[in-house]
């Protein structure tokens, strides 16, 4: 990654040399959907060879680029040629030669693995010795030779994202729009996604990916930044980063409830992130605090600056203008020697089965009282399966569960009204409003009256949702939903709350905002669990579980896990999670070699 | 048009179809169901009638009359009442259809050559019965002659096509058009909308599909489903209920031919214009299924609707089909007689297709 | 108070949906008039070929009596036979009647002469009451035209009095059946369709969640179209004076069986969003069972005329009953005292089918 800086100089430089040998080239693109603008003034050009990056929060129009890129969409204003075809003019010309890949799952699911790649290659006209090669090969790089026969719909997110990249490389295009192309996919299948995509970069694919995950970024040459339909900044990565750079400081303290009082309503802050007992401090574009403020900082806990993430300059360059929220409260450490809380949730030899697959295999855990539990794992590995056994949603074939003093296997009906869940899909009603879903769940949980006006005013209020009450639930944007749903299922303040890959799709500053709900939630005395493929934040809970084939491999805070495998500080998340799943998977092959 | 993607995308859909059991089952076996059901149960004949008899006069002229009724075939007699309380009571209850009330006086007022009246009450409520049974029960008393006495005027009425008068028959036939105007639009649209809402359909956009390959490929399979069904009802209606075949079979292949493209094309235009499976579904309730079974002459005779209403039956194919069913199959019609049938059918069939190809782009919006 | 969301959840959801408030009101009213306009079993206007080889005073007094009649329409004078069996094929007539040369000398003379008529058997239907009206039309002319000084033939008059109808129209019919059959696709569809739209979204995985019990989820989803059933009464009525189709009996009665009714159609629609995983196969799989239903219960043909095995076939079908009920208290007035038969068959069916699709709702869930 440090050589992509050069690579984007070099990639730009030759290009210009040849201008006429842009893969695309958009002046002017503007969109226009009614009277709302989705796009405006948009010029890009993008070399041979590049893997090119559009990032942006929810709505800021990247899906509609993409659109308009691949040709299935016209542009209200301006021209794009792709290719060197122009995209209205000559859009079958486009179609024909590029692969593209649009949001969500977009495969025949009740078609096997085989008969989509058929499909996909016999409609560009690859057949014969060449399709089999090819099949081969690809099958073989996305690890789906073994499942060639199995139905699309009864794969695994990631394996599906998978399958759908290779229907999209069948034809080998010389260029790939993916749209979203890891949404949802657990960490390892989207390394070997971009795999993939490296080995036919360096054949000389050029490939523009959206993407909500920041290390991703991080792959790509260069990237566009967009907001509200506009490019904030385009550049390589590095480049990016190096804007931030003097924004960023980093302060290590026992006394953060003095941290927070000096710093709220400074006019400099751009954003504070709370991370295990390190306070992430942004400030905004060329901002500096006043030294006296800096004193009283140094005073308070070791303080000194860091480098500026890529989100930490996603967030400068889209955050709103008005005062960022500060968190108000103080989440409780995770350094050893705390005093110990209640225990609320309880599992002794968790084990559940579909058929004679162990999804859950004999799980043990206890979790206090104001506690963030996240799951991590590979997709398959049975975190969402533990989760709704937790719920009652489906009963374990053997084992105890505990939750919120209640014994969920025998009284499901007990434990309702004292958790709160969230599912992936954040089951919303779409045609009611966002005060009828509200008002909604606060009946379904006998909340009434006087209550009920009260829990709704909390809830709107911790979670933001004022001025939007009258707008129907399908006209608001994703992250919008998201705070509703999680709204509606702590409006009747449970004890527990489950939420099942919550931040799934949603940008970086709406994540930032949802977790610092999560853990003033926590505060209060709720525990928390989650499970969420965003490896960085894992860096929120105060505790992790590690899971992989049903098993619970590990469990502790993120120093501690590093300790056991006695790995460096610098180790990443990502390093991390790899590591014990290396350890297990050794550990399985001398199980197996001793038989 | 390439051939291959054509049947590329014909062999996905064909996959997908054949994983859908309840699709699959539904398609074979309501036909299946429509014409058992129709075939046996249909008699737009009135047959067994209950009748109930007021005999004021209990007179050998009086039970002459009963029995002519009786004899006759149409009536069954349920019960001889003795007051005018019970009859009112049983025609309210739906116990007896019709009630002849014969009074006192009928046998003397015969003898001396007086026109005794006769009341016939009908239960009108079942309207379809009441008026046939009606009628034959006035045709039955006006023919009652006592002494019998041959008429001045003597009609000879013949049948022509279904000479033996068997409802079936004319109800087969028009079958065809009813299931070939249920099935294709609906699976069709449904089919089309899906991959709208799923979004699979813009992976089709961004293809070298052309519009007319994907559109065609999608539809032979749905064609070939309703095709089948044809066939199916056909052989069967034939085998089965020996309904005659007077036609030409080729001929009536080739309408139906025709007709199957119509009935998916129609299917392809409601897509074009729904964006929810729901919003298709009952689109095509509406315009397709409904009004092949009301009014495209299946059961209801098209020349008793008002005019402005016959005008509205143009409007939907089936009514051309239908008659080209009954015309080849019943009538033994060919092209020369039915040429108009079949040139309202091409040319609708090509407008449909036509309006369905100008919506349709490959564009998502 | 569960309960009370739920259904204020239900009712806010339906309002919202204009595709199938739209349905609903296309049912009950447009789909009600243009049938009750158009669809009879009657003859009327039936195009008739009339071949006169006489062309005397008599012949044109028959042919003229045909032609005043409603039922025909005299559609021309083909000059052959030939020509009119062509007339025949190709749809221009329905029937052909042939006044044989020396008609009116034959009758003068009491020679029996035959007239001769060729119909259209195709729809046999209209064919056996083109015969009959045909011969009406025959008999009546014969009284006018008895020879002079013979004894007049002693005829018994029939007086035909059709009760509950005396427009003798199949308007009424018509009104209030397609009123039944209204009521009978809305009761099964619109639970079948709410039902496995929240399943294909996912909404019921959180609901399970939640202190919901089973039960109320299910009296949300059916006591909304129950109550939508009955108010849609309420409108037909407005189609139903319109036609002027008399209300005799008691509305009362009429709302309290319709609400039986009602159980059925929905206890059907909830059975068939048990078994559906899409919300296509939940609407064909309601065509599958619709249609047995309605064509069971003599609305389109006449449950006398079935084979036996078929009218005890009926004897399971909500529909029929129902039919019995709307035209009995509409058309004859019926109260309790007749109509109970029907109300306990009504009863018995429909909490047969509500149980059992409690039971498989629950099972499904649980």
């Amino acid at each position: 990654m440090a050589g992509s800086t050069d690579r984007a100089a070099v990639i730009m430089l030759m290009a210009s040399f040849e201008s006429n040998s842009w893969m695309i080239e958009a002046q002017g693109i503007g969109r226009r959907f009614g009277l709302q603008k989705a796009l405006t003034d948009i010029n890009l050009q993008i070399a041979e060879g590049e893997i090119f990056g559009l990032l942006g929060p929810d709505g800021a129009g990247k899906t509609t680029l993409m659109q308009i890129l691949a040709a299935i969409l016209d542009p209200s204003e301006g021209a794009c040629s792709v290719l060197g075809f122009d995209t209205v003019k000559q859009t079958a010309s486009i179609t024909s030669r590029i692969g593209y890949m649009s949001q969500g799952f977009t495969l025949y699911d009740r078609l096997t693995v085989d008969e989509n790649l058929v499909f996909s290659a016999k409609v560009r006209g690859i057949e014969g010795s060449v399709y089999q090669q090819r099949r081969q090969r690809l099958l073989a790089m996305a690890g789906l030779t073994q499942f060639s026969g199995r139905r699309a719909g009864n794969l695994s997110g990631g394996m599906r994202k998978k399958l759908s990249l290779c229907t999209n490389l069948i034809h080998e295009p010389p260029l790939l729009l993916l749209d979203e192309l890891s949404l949802g996919v657990d960490p390892v299948s989207r390394r070997e996604l971009w795999q993939m995509l490296r080995e036919f970069r360096e054949s000389g694919t050029t490939i523009v990916v959206t993407t909500p995950y920041m290390d991703e970024a991080d792959y790509c040459d260069r990237l566009a930044l967009l907001d509200h339909g506009q490019i904030l900044a385009l550049d390589s990565p590095d480049a990016m980063r190096r804007r931030g750079e003097g924004s960023v400081f980093e302060l290590e303290t026992s006394r953060a409830e003095e941290v927070l009082k000096v710093l709220a309503d400074r006019p400099e802050l751009g954003g504070v992130q709370w991370l295990g007992n390190v306070l992430h401090i942004l400030l905004r574009p060329a901002a500096t605090l006043p030294t006296d403020v800096l004193q009283t900082l140094q005073n308070l806990g070791d303080l000194h600056p860091a480098s500026a993430s890529l989100e930490d300059v996603f967030v400068q360059m889209t955050a709103p203008e008005t005062a960022v929220p500060i968190p108000t409260f103080v989440p409780s450490s995770p350094t050893p020697g705390r005093a110990p809380a209640l225990d609320v949730v309880r599992l002794k030899g968790v084990t559940c089965r579909f058929g004679d697959f162990t999804a859950v295999d004999n799980v043990m855990l206890t979790v206090p009282a104001g506690e963030v539990f996240g799951f991590l794992g590979p997709n398959g590995a049975g975190k969402t399966t533990l989760i709704r056994a937790m719920c009652a949603l489906l009963k374990p074939a053997s084992g105890e569960i505990q939750v919120a003093g209640v014994d969920v296997v025998k009284e499901p009906m007990r434990l309702r009204s004292r958790i709160g869940y969230m599912s992936q899909r954040f089951s919303l009603y779409t045609e009611l409003t966002v005060a009828e879903n509200l008002s909604f769940f606060a009946g379904v949980y006998g909340i009434d009256g006087s209550p009920r006006v009260e829990a709704i005013a909390w809830a709107s209020d911790v979670i933001g949702l004022g001025g939007m009450e009258d707008r129907q639930v399908q006209e608001i944007s994703g992250a919008l939903r998201q705070r509703l749903a999680l709204a509606c299922s702590v409006l009747h303040k449970p004890a527990v709350l489950f939420l099942d890959e919550p931040t799934s799709g949603v940008d970086p500053v709406s994540r930032q905002r949802f977790w610092q709900l999560i853990q003033s939630l926590a505060s209060t005395g709720m525990a928390v669990f989650v499970t969420t493929h965003y490896l960085e934040e894992a860096t929120y809970c105060h505790r992790l579980g590690l899971m992989y084939e049903g098993r619970l491999i590990a469990v502790g805070s993120i120093p501690d896990l590093r300790s056991t495998l006695s790995m460096e500080e610098s180790a990443s998340m990502e390093d991390i999670f790899m590591a014990y799943i290396e350890r297990e998977k050794e550990s399985e092959e001398v199980t197996e070699a001793i038989r | 048009m390439n051939w291959r993607r054509l049947m590329a995308v014909t062999a996905k859909e064909t996959g997908e179809i054949i994983r859908d059991p309840i699709t699959i089952g539904v398609s074979v076996l309501l036909p299946l169901v429509m014409l058992f059901l129709f075939g046996y149960a249909i008699s737009l004949d009135v047959e067994n009638v209950a009748l109930g008899v007021l005999d004021q006069d209990k007179s050998p002229a009086s039970r002459a009359l009963t029995d002519s009724f009786v004899q006759s075939g149409y009536f069954s007699l349920i019960r001889d009442f003795e007051t005018v309380e019970e009859v009112e009571a049983s025609l309210q209850r739906g116990k007896v259809k019709l009630v002849l009330v014969i009074p006192s006086r009928f046998h003397t007022a015969l003898m001396r050559n007086e026109s005794p009246a006769v009341q016939v009450l009908v239960d009108g409520t079942y309207s379809a019965t009441a008026l046939v049974a009606a009628n034959y029960a006035q045709a039955i008393v006006a023919s009652f002659r006592q002494p019998a006495r041959p008429s001045a005027v003597q009609l000879e009425a013949r049948v022509w096509y279904n000479a033996p008068m068997r409802s079936i028959n004319f109800v087969v036939p028009g079958l065809y058009a009813v299931i070939l105007m249920a099935f294709p639009p609906l699976l069709t649209a449904l089919a089309l909308v899906r991959e709208k809402e799923n979004g699979s359909i813009q992976q089709i956009f961004a293809s070298p599909l052309t519009s007319s390959e994907y559109i065609v490929g999608k539809l032979i399979p749905y064609g070939l489903i309703a095709f089948a069904q044809m066939i199916m009802v056909i052989s069967i209606g034939f085998f089965w209920f020996q309904v005659p075949f007077q036609g030409n079979l080729g001929f009536l292949l080739a309408t139906a031919f025709i007709f199957v493209f119509c009935t998916v094309g129609i299917g392809l235009l409601v897509s074009t214009i729904t964006r929810s499976q729901l919003t298709a579904m009952l689109l095509a309730l509406i315009i397709t299924l409904m009004p092949s079974f009301l009014f495209s002459g299946f059961l209801f005779p098209i020349f008793t609707m008002p005019y402005v209403l016959q005008l509205y039956t143009r409007i939907f194919p089936a009514r051309y089909f239908v008659e080209l069913s009954r015309g080849i199959v019943l009538k033994g019609g060919g092209l020369e007689e039915l040429w108009l049938n079949v040139a309202l059918l091409l040319l609708y069939t090509i407008a449909v297709f036509w309006l369905a190809a100008w919506r349709f782009r490959k564009k998502v919006a | 108070m569960r309960l009370a969301s739920l259904l204020t959840k239900e009712i806010i959801q339906f309002s919202r949906d204009r595709v199938i408030l739209f349905l609903i009101l296309w049912l009950y009213t447009i789909e009600v008039v243009i049938c009750a306009y158009a669809l009879s079993f009657d003859v009327k206007h039936l195009p008739m070929a009339a071949i006169d080889l006489d062309r005397s005073v008599a012949s044109r007094s028959l042919l003229e009596k045909f032609s005043i009649s409603e039922a025909f329409d005299v559609a021309g004078y083909p000059p052959t036979m030939v020509v009119a069996g062509n007339w025949l094929d190709g749809g221009k007539a329905s029937l052909v009647i042939v006044i044989p040369e020396g008609f009116d000398r034959d009758l003068r003379r009491g020679t029996v002469p035959v007239v001769q008529l060729l119909l259209d058997g195709s729809n046999s239907n209209t064919a056996a009451i083109a015969r009959g009206y045909a011969a009406q039309i025959l008999d009546r002319f014969q009284q006018e035209w008895l020879p002079d000084g013979a004894s007049a033939t002693v005829q018994v008059e029939p007086v035909v009095r059709v009760w509950y109808n005396p427009d003798q129209t199949y308007t009424s019919f018509m009104v209030l059946s397609m009123i039944a059959l209204a009521a009978l696709m809305v009761g099964v569809i619109h639970p079948a369709a709410s039902i496995v739209r929240e399943k294909e979204v996912g909404t019921i995985e959180q609901l399970m969640v939640t202190p919901i019990r089973i039960g109320e989820l299910f009296l949300a989803k059916t006591a909304p179209t129950l109550a939508m059933g009955l108010l849609s009464v309420f409108p037909s009525l407005l189609i139903v004076w319109w036609f002027g189709v008399p209300l005799r009996g008691s509305l009362l009665l009429f709302l309290l069986l319709t609400a039986l009714f009602l159980l059925s159609a929905i206890g059907i629609g909830v059975l068939v969003a048990a078994v559906s995983k899409t919300l296509q196969q939940a609407l064909l799989l309601s065509f599958f069972g619709l249609f047995p239903l309605m064509f069971l219960s003599g609305t389109l043909v006449p449950v006398e005329s079935m084979p036996e095995f078929l009218q005890t076939l009926s004897l399971v079908s909500p529909l029929r009953y129902y039919m019995d009920v709307i035209l009995g208290i509409f058309l004859k007035g019926a109260g309790i005292a007749e109509l109970w038969p029907q109300a306990l068959a009504l009863f018995v069916i429909g909490s047969l089918l509500f149980g059992i699709a409690i039971g498989v709702f629950r099972r499904q869930l649980a």
